[in-house]
C-alpha cells in the first residue's frame, strides 16, 4: 500500500520517544473552473498532499504535519509532535485506536465522473451561463459561474496496526445571477452537488437562479413583528450546520453547549427527527470510518424529540465512560482529532411546501439566511440573522422581502417546529433539511 | 527555495503553448498554534506548508494550477497541463529574471520558531488567569496562540523575482458569562505582522479582561430593541463595517466584472463628504501589511474615498488587465492553493473632527455598537450584515443599558450617504477576511462614527 514504506521509516524513527504513533495523509486532486461572458476565467488543477504525524507519549497526543511529505521531513515531524506533546495538560488519556471489528462496504469514488472529458464540463458550464443571460432580459449579469471537481484519498496507518485507505470524488456547481430593474438589482443563486454528472442539468439550473432572481424584484421589508416562519429547506440546513457544534460531547465537556445533562430530555418538538447517517447515498460526508479509524454508524441524534446521544470521538467517549460513535474527524491534517457529524440531516416529513405554506395565514418565506459566522452564538443559541424571502398570506405567496433579521434562539426554535417538509435536501454545508416551519420568530424590518 | 534555472524552465514551459505572461509562486510556511481551554493546554501543532502556484494569462483569461512536487518535472508537466486550457497562439519570448529589492516594513526581532514552546504557553496562561479571574460569572475561558513564519518567492515573465519573508503573532482569548442557563461570549484577538517582541508591545492580562468584560457586560444586558434608529459605531473593530459593506464592493474581483454597486463611479460621490476611506498595505508591522503582495508588487497607501469621492478601486494585474489599469499592489492569496485577486490589506475610514463625547452628546436616541462581531456582504446588492458584540442604549445622548444580540443589516451604499458624524480617535483592529483567494490577515479600523439611521435586529421588538 501507498505511503507503507514512508510509515515505516516514521516510527521507526520516533519509537524512541513514543509509545505509540499514527499517520494521517491526504491526497487531493481538483479541477475549478469558472465562466465569465463566454469565456472560461478560471481553470485552475492541484494535485497536492498533507500528512499529519501524531504519537503519545506518558498519556499525552502531540501532533506535527507537513506538505512535504518524503522522507525529509522525518526529523521535523517527530521532533515537533514531541516537544509539542510536552506541553498538553493531559485531563483524559489519549489512544490510537487498533480497529473495529466490522467496517461497512461503500463505494464514494464514481468513475464515471472521473471519465467523463473535460471538454463536456467545460461545455456545461459554458451553456450554464448563456442558458441564465438568455432567460430574461432583467439579467443582466451572472457573477459566479463554476463547476469544481475533487477527488480525495485519505490513509491511516499506525502502530496498533491499522492501515486503512479511502477514496471518493465529488463535483459541484454553483451560478449566481444578476437582475436588475430600474435601481432595484437582485441575486438569485442554484447550485448542484454530486457525483454523478448526468446531475448536472444546465437549463434546471439556470431556471432555478433567474427565477429566484426575478421573484425578488421589487423586494421591500416587512414591518417588524413576531410571524410564523417557514424556512426552504437549505435555509434551515444552514442554520443547523451553524449549530451542529452544540451535540458534540467535547462541547458538552467543556461547557460550551447547553445540553449537557439533557440526555434522554425532550429538546424538541416531537415530530422532529435529527439523524446522523454515514452511509446516505444522497449526503456527501459518507464514510465507513472517521479519522481515528473507528467504523461509522446510523444514530438518531435526536429521536422523535428526545436527545438520543452526543457525538464522539475516542477522547471525548473515553471521558463519559463510553466508546466513540465514529465522529472523531479533523478538519485537515493540519489539525488535530476533532468532532464532526457525516451526513446530519432533519427526517423528511409528509408535506409538501405548498401545503406547509397553507397552514400560514400571516407570515414570512425564508429563502436565505446570511451572517451565519458572525450573527449566531452556538454557545447560548441565540442568533440574529439577516434574511430575504417572501410574505405568505392566507397560506400564498403574496410578495418578495428583504433588508430583514429574524431573531430567535435555536433551542427554543427545535421547541417550536410546528410542521416539517418532505422535500430533503443536502445544502452546500453538507448538511440536509426539509423545509421547516416555526410558529414565530421575531422579524425587523421597517 | 527553487533554483533561477528552474523558474525560467517552468515560466519558458508556461508560456510554450501560447499565453502572455507566466508567475511562479514558491512558499514554505512554518506555523505553531496552540489552544488552551479552561486553563488547560489541549492541543499544540506545528508544521510546515510547502508548495508552488503556477500562472498563466491569456489576455483576459488565466489558468492556475498547484502542486507540492516540486521537482522541476512535476512543476513543467503542471505548466503544460494548465497552459493546455488556454489554446492560444504561441510567442516567442526571452527571460530575463531581475532580483528586485525590497523595503522592510515589517522588521523582527525575535523570529517565534526560536522561542521555547514553554514561553509560549505561558502567555497563554497569564491571559487565561485574567480572564477567569476577572468576575464568578466567567465559566470557560478558550485562548489560543499563533504564530508564522511564511517564505514566499514570486517570479514571472516580465523579469521580476522577489522574494518576502512574512512573520506574524497574534492571541486570542474567548470568555464564557454565564446567569441562570443563559451563556454569552466575547474574544478579544490582537495580532501583529511581529515576531514575538509583539508581546512587549501588549499586555495578554489586559486581554483577558477584555474578553471577560465584554462577556460578563452581555449576559447582564436584555434583549436589543429592533427598528431603524441612528447608530453610533465606535473605533478599532467596528472598522468591520466599512471593511464589508464598502471595501469588498471596491475590489476588482467584483468592479471589473461590472458587478459591484461602486462599478463605474470613479470620481463621483459615493458617500458623505465627512468620509474619507484608506487602504494602506505599508503600515510598519502592522498585521494586513506586506512589502510586496502575492503578485511581487510592492504594496502601497491607495486613498480609496476622498471626502465622500470614489478615488480609487483595490487592483491586481488580472483585473487590472480587464479594467486597463495598474496594479494597486493588493494581489493577496491565503496560500500557494489560491490564484491571487484583489483584496484589502490596512483598510480604515481615516480621521474627522468630532469627538467621542459630542457624538454621543447629541444622539436623542439610538443604539450604541461598541464592538462589532463579523459581518459579510453581497458584493452584487452591497446587502451586509453585522453581528453587535457590545451594544448599548443611547437615551437622551447618554450611553445607558447594555443591549445583546443586535444585528445591523442596510446596504454599503446607503450607508456611506448616511455617516452623519465622524470622530478623531481612529484605530484599528485585526481580522481574518475570507474571500475568493482564501483567508488573510486584513486590518480594519475607524473612529468613532454615526450613521444616521440603520435598521437594527434584535428579539425585543419596535424600540
Amino acid at each position: 500500500m501507498k505511503y507503507f514504506d514512508l510509515a515505516e521509516k516514521i516510527f521507526e524513527s520516533g519509537k524512541d520517544k513514543f509509545e505509540d504513533m499514527e499517520i494521517y495523509i491526504e491526497k487531493t486532486k481538483t479541477i475549478e473552473m469558472s465562466v465569465f461572458n463566454g469565456e472560461l476565467d478560471k481553470y485552475n488543477i492541484s494535485d497536492t498532499q498533507g500528512m499529519s504525524f501524531r504519537g503519545i507519549h506518558n498519556d499525552k497526543m502531540g501532533y506535527s504535519y507537513t506538505e512535504k511529505v518524503d522522507e525529509s521531513s522525518i526529523d521535523m515531524l517527530v521532533n515537533e509532535a514531541y516537544e509539542n506533546g510536552k506541553y498538553i495538560d493531559a485531563l483524559e488519556k489519549e489512544t490510537i485506536f487498533s480497529g473495529s471489528d466490522k467496517y461497512e462496504e461503500m463505494d464514494n469514488f464514481n468513475k464515471e465522473l472521473k471519465s467523463t472529458p473535460l471538454e463536456d464540463k467545460i461545455e456545461f458550464v459554458k451553456s450554464l451561463e448563456k442558458e441564465a443571460l438568455s432567460l430574461d432580459s432583467r439579467i443582466v449579469a451572472v457573477s459566479y459561474c463554476m463547476y469544481n471537481e475533487v477527488e480525495n484519498s485519505k490513509y491511516l496507518i499506525n502502530t496498533k496496526g491499522l492501515n486503512l485507505e479511502d477514496n471518493t470524488n465529488l463535483a459541484y456547481a454553483y451560478l449566481v445571477v444578476v437582475a436588475r430593474d430600474g435601481e432595484d438589482t437582485k441575486t438569485g443563486i442554484s447550485y448542484v452537488i454530486s457525483r454523478d454528472f448526468k446531475d448536472f442539468d444546465y437549463r434546471k439550473m439556470a431556471k432555478e437562479a433567474v427565477d429566484e432572481a426575478l421573484s425578488l424584484l421589487g423586494a421591500k421589508p416587512i414591518k417588524s413583528n413576531e410571524y410564523p416562519v417557514v424556512f426552504r429547506n437549505d435555509a434551515f440546513a444552514s442554520i443547523l450546520g451553524a449549530f451542529s457544534s452544540i451535540f458534540h460531547a467535547e462541547n458538552v465537556q467543556k461547557g460550551l453547549s447547553l445540553l449537557k445533562d439533557k440526555i434522554g430530555e425532550e429538546i424538541a418538538n416531537k415530530n422532529f427527527t435529527l439523524v446522523d447517517n454515514p452511509f446516505s447515498s444522497e449526503g456527501f460526508n459518507s464514510s465507513t470510518f472517521d479519522d481515528e479509524g473507528t467504523a461509522t454508524k446510523y444514530k438518531k441524534i435526536i429521536d422523535k424529540g428526545t436527545l438520543n446521544t452526543y457525538l464522539y470521538n475516542w477522547k471525548s467517549a473515553t471521558k463519559d465512560g463510553v466508546e466513540s460513535t465514529g465522529n472523531g474527524f479533523r478538519n485537515s491534517y493540519k489539525s488535530s482529532v476533532s468532532t464532526s457529524a457525516t451526513n446530519l440531516y432533519v427526517e423528511k416529513g409528509d408535506k409538501s411546501l405548498d401545503e406547509i405554506l397553507e397552514t400560514v395565514d400571516s407570515g414570512v418565506y425564508i429563502t436565505d439566511l446570511q451572517g451565519l459566522h458572525s450573527g449566531l452564538n452556538p454557545v447560548s443559541g441565540d442568533y440574529s440573522l439577516s434574511a430575504h424571502g417572501y410574505e405568505i398570506e392566507n397560506g400564498k405567496i403574496k410578495r418578495p422581502i428583504n433588508q430583514i433579521t429574524i431573531a430567535g434562539n435555536f433551542f427554543e426554535t427545535l421547541m417550536d417546529i410546528e410542521e416539517i417538509g418532505n422535500d430533503l435536501r443536502f445544502s452546500t454545508n453538507g448538511v440536509g433539511s426539509p423545509a421547516i416551519k416555526v410558529k414565530k420568530l421575531a422579524v425587523s424590518g421597517e | 527555495m527553487l533554483s533561477k534555472k528552474t523558474i525560467e524552465n517552468v515560466l519558458y514551459a508556461a508560456l510554450s503553448q501560447g499565453g502572455d505572461f507566466a508567475e511562479v509562486f514558491v512558499e514554505d510556511r512554518f506555523s505553531t498554534n496552540i489552544k488552551m481551554v479552561g486553563g488547560y493546554v489541549e492541543n499544540s501543532i506545528s508544521g510546515r506548508d510547502f508548495g508552488v502556484g503556477i500562472r498563466i494569462f491569456d489576455g483576459f483569461n488565466a489558468v492556475y494550477g498547484y502542486t507540492n512536487d516540486a521537482s522541476e518535472e512535476n512543476l513543467i508537466k503542471v505548466a503544460k497541463e494548465i497552459a493546455l486550457a488556454l489554446k492560444s497562439e504561441k510567442t516567442d519570448i526571452i527571460l530575463n529574471l531581475m532580483k528586485s529589492d525590497t523595503r522592510n516594513l515589517n522588521p523582527i526581532k525575535i523570529i517565534p520558531n526560536t522561542v521555547d514552546k514553554a514561553k509560549k504557553v505561558e502567555l497563554l496562561k497569564r491571559g487565561y488567569n485574567s480572564a477567569k479571574n476577572y468576575d464568578p460569572l466567567i465559566t470557560q475561558v478558550t485562548s489560543n496562540y499563533f504564530d508564522e513564519e511564511q517564505n514566499v518567492l514570486i517570479a514571472n515573465s516580465e523579469g521580476l523575482i522577489a522574494g518576502d519573508k512574512r512573520v506574524r503573532t497574534r492571541i486570542f482569548v474567548q470568555s464564557v458569562a454565564s446567569k441562570d442557563g443563559e451563556m454569552q461570549v466575547g474574544y478579544y484577538a490582537p495580532g501583529a505582522s511581529m515576531g514575538f517582541e509583539f508581546y512587549d508591545t501588549i499586555d495578554v492580562e489586559e486581554v483577558g479582561k477584555e474578553a471577560s468584560r465584554i462577556a460578563k457586560t452581555m449576559v447582564l444586558a436584555e434583549h436589543c430593541p429592533s427598528g431603524v434608529m441612528p447608530v453610533v459605531i465606535h473605533n478599532e473593530f467596528g472598522g468591520v463595517l466599512f471593511h464589508e459593506a464598502c471595501g469588498h464592493s471596491l475590489e476588482a474581483t467584483s468592479v471589473a466584472k461590472g458587478t459591484s454597486v461602486f462599478s463605474n463611479k470613479l470620481g463621483q460621490p459615493i458617500a458623505s463628504p465627512l468620509v474619507t476611506a484608506i487602504d494602506d498595505g505599508t503600515m510598519p508591522n502592522e498585521w494586513g501589511t506586506l512589502n510586496i503582495d502575492d503578485e511581487g508588487t510592492p504594496t502601497q497607501r491607495n486613498v480609496l474615498i476622498e471626502n465622500g469621492i470614489l478615488k480609487s478601486y483595490l487592483i491586481d494585474k488580472l483585473n487590472g488587465r480587464r479594467m486597463g489599469m495598474e496594479s494597486t499592489g493588493s494581489g493577496r492569496r491565503q496560500s500557494y492553493k489560491f490564484a491571487p485577486t484583489s483584496r484589502m490589506n490596512n483598510t480604515f475610514i481615516a480621521n474627522g473632527e468630532s469627538t467621542f463625547e459630542e457624538i454621543i452628546k447629541s444622539t436623542e436616541s439610538g443604539l450604541f455598537a461598541k464592538k462589532l462581531g463579523g459581518g459579510s456582504v453581497n458584493p452584487a446588492t452591497g446587502d451586509f450584515n453585522f453581528a453587535v458584540m457590545e451594544g448599548y442604549l443611547i437615551e437622551n445622548g447618554k450611553i445607558t443599558k447594555p443591549v445583546r444580540g443586535a444585528t445591523l443589516i442596510g446596504t454599503g451604499a446607503k450607508v456611506l450617504e448616511n455617516i452623519d458624524m465622524v470622530g478623531n480617535n481612529q484605530t484599528c483592529g485585526q481580522g481574518m477576511c475570507g474571500s475568493l483567494s482564501g483567508s488573510i490577515p486584513t486590518n480594519v479600523g475607524q473612529p468613532t462614527i454615526r450613521v444616521k439611521a440603520l435598521t437594527v435586529g434584535g428579539r425585543k421588538g419596535e424600540k
